[in-house]
């Protein structure tokens, strides 16, 4: 018997190995494990410490005069008039799922957990506990999967044949478009709950992350398209317009991917990026001290006092979402041309109260 | 195996004292057998991957702990087979509807080389313990007993594994594989 025949892959999965074995050692000798120890008590000590600061009257009256301090935008508009540029918003508040449309009308579709577009917009795939939907604009639903869990759908495809994938706990699934073969992928590495991206065009191609910070392309008639080294708790992925490209947002950096390997990577601290439609440029959010700010490329286009959150791009590319709860409200930053802003307050409130509502995508005029 | 249980040693001592030259050669002397028993267990080339780079991280991350008076092999083999055999329990056991679709997903390129093929192949109809107990005893050369250590298991349990192992084998192979 031939034991000592080469398994298929041995020496390319012997290299990548080696890179990940390599940087694991060098972090390990960088950071020794009883010093990260002792910083996480003087983290969690001194957290603990700031929480009980600000829950004593004098810490109420500060955090008021803070909130009073971000009034946000001047100038915005009390509602949501009109979107500046074509398309429809989709929203998720503790309410539900709506939509928001160019003339500033909002929809409540119902009341769902997450949502997301489908690839040309005529569709919403929408889940809570344990269901999954598909729905029209106006809410209609067209059907229903029930699975524990179900969350984090992507709908990607074409015109012709869609599918959609979602994960129950760590387990990723795909389904056609219109609810029948759900499959579980049950032979691949769990998954991490990071919202799966399909690669724009066909065929399908799927981006997920699994639960060791790993980001894998699958295409779903064929194999493992590409791997990449492990990533420190990634929790955005998404694919350029021309499906060359991977935007990962970690914890703390963001990275390019491009055929599995990290073409750049960027410390600063991020809190989201989207890739600008039809082209390779990306906008992000970044945080310094209690400001955040928006750029794209070496461009700040924004910035404000407290917390920046979401970022959306117009379906045409010429205007930027950008989500901003510490003001309770949307800023719409017009990047083709002269710069303009539109701000627009009271967003909580106009999507049903509660918490400050997360866009889940800015689609299809 | 290639590479005296010196020069190991000495690989080990190096890494412990933080030399990665040394964390190399001790990475590239062990990495084709760790994925080869993995691969012949899982049968999936990403998993495979997986179970070996993963074994190799928890045994860096516990190198500081390791006893150089002892092998470094065994100690590894033992993470990577008992990690292939819980990733083939998880995997038969994760399986829910429509497997058609989910075999392309998972399904990875076949071997060229027409030994790996045939003995991959004939392996891949055995349980994963089956194929365990065969991969530690013909690939990685553990006697009986030490797979029992290994494993954690009688040696009665692993002598009669490696026996309707080899006899399911046999059946299917050309070559004798006793």
């Amino acid at each position: 018997m031939k034991w000592d025949a080469p398994a298929p892959k041995e020496r390319e999965a012997g290299e990548r190995s080696w890179d990940v074995v390599r940087s694991a050692w060098e972090s390990r000798t960088a950071h020794p494990r009883r010093r990260r120890h002792r910083g996480a008590l003087i983290a969690i000590a001194a957290g603990l410490a700031v929480i009980a600061a600000i829950l004593s009257p004098p810490g109420m009256a500060v955090l008021s005069s803070i909130r009073d301090a971000v009034r946000g935008e001047k100038n915005a508009k009390s509602a949501l008039f009109s979107l500046p540029s074509p398309g429809k918003v989709l929203v998720v508040s503790q309410r539900g799922a709506w939509i928001a449309s160019a003339d500033g009308s909002r929809r409540l579709l119902g009341k769902f957990a997450d949502a997301s577009w489908s690839p040309h917009g005529r569709f919403v795939v929408a889940s809570r506990s344990t269901e999954i939907s598909a729905l029209d604009p106006k809410g209609n639903v067209r059907w229903t999967l029930s699975r524990p869990d179900a969350h984090l759908p992507s709908w990607g495809g074409s015109d012709l044949d869609t599918r959609i994938a979602y994960l129950t706990t760590s387990r990723l699934h795909v389904v056609a478009g219109d609810g029948t073969g759900d499959v579980d992928a049950g032979g691949l590495p769990a998954a991490a709950r990071v919202r799966p991206a399909w690669r724009p065009g066909s065929p399908f191609v799927l981006a997920y992350v699994d639960t060791r910070g790993r980001v894998y392309a699958y295409q779903l008639t064929g194999a493992l398209l590409w791997r990449s080294a492990p990533l420190p708790n990634p929790r955005f992925l998404q694919w350029s317009s021309d499906g060359r490209e991977v935007l990962v947002v970690t914890r703390d950096k963001l990275a390019l991917l491009r055929g599995g390997k990290a073409e750049l990577i960027q410390f600063a601290r991020i809190a989201a990026a989207a890739f600008r439609p039809g082209t390779h440029a990306f906008a992000e959010i970044r945080r310094r001290g209690g400001t955040s700010e928006v750029v794209l490329g070496r461009r700040i286009l924004f910035r404000g006092t407290g917390e920046f959150r979401q970022l959306a791009w117009s379906p045409d590319g010429r205007w930027l979402l950008v989500t901003w709860p510490t003001a309770d409200q949307w800023i719409f930053i017009r990047v083709a041309g002269q710069r303009r802003i539109v701000a627009v307050s009271t967003i909580t409130r106009q999507f049903g109260g509660g918490t400050f509502p997360s866009l889940a995508g800015w689609c299809c005029p | 195996m290639a590479g005296s249980t010196r020069e190991e040693r000495a690989w080990v001592r190096g890494a412990q004292n933080g030399s990665i030259a040394h964390l190399e050669a001790l990475f590239r002397h062990h990495w084709p057998r760790a994925y080869r028993a993995a691969y012949l267990v899982v049968h999936d080339s990403a998993a495979a991957e997986d179970i070996a780079q993963e074994s190799f991280l928890a045994a860096v991350r516990n190198l500081d702990r390791f006893d150089r008076r002892r092998p470094f092999g065994p100690w590894l083999h033992k993470i990577v087979v008992n990690r292939a055999i819980d990733w083939s329990r998880a995997r038969s056991l994760r399986r829910e509807v429509g497997d058609a679709p989910l075999a392309s997903l998972a399904a990875t390129s076949t071997p060229d080389n027409p030994h790996a093929r045939s003995l991959a192949a004939a392996l891949a109809s055995l349980s994963a313990e089956h194929r365990a107990v065969i991969v530690l005893r013909h690939l990685l050369e553990y006697t009986p007993g030490e797979i029992a250590d290994l494993l954690d298991l009688p040696r009665g349990t692993v002598n009669s594994r490696l026996r309707r192992g080899l006899d399911a084998l046999a059946a299917q192979l050309d070559e004798d594989v006793r």
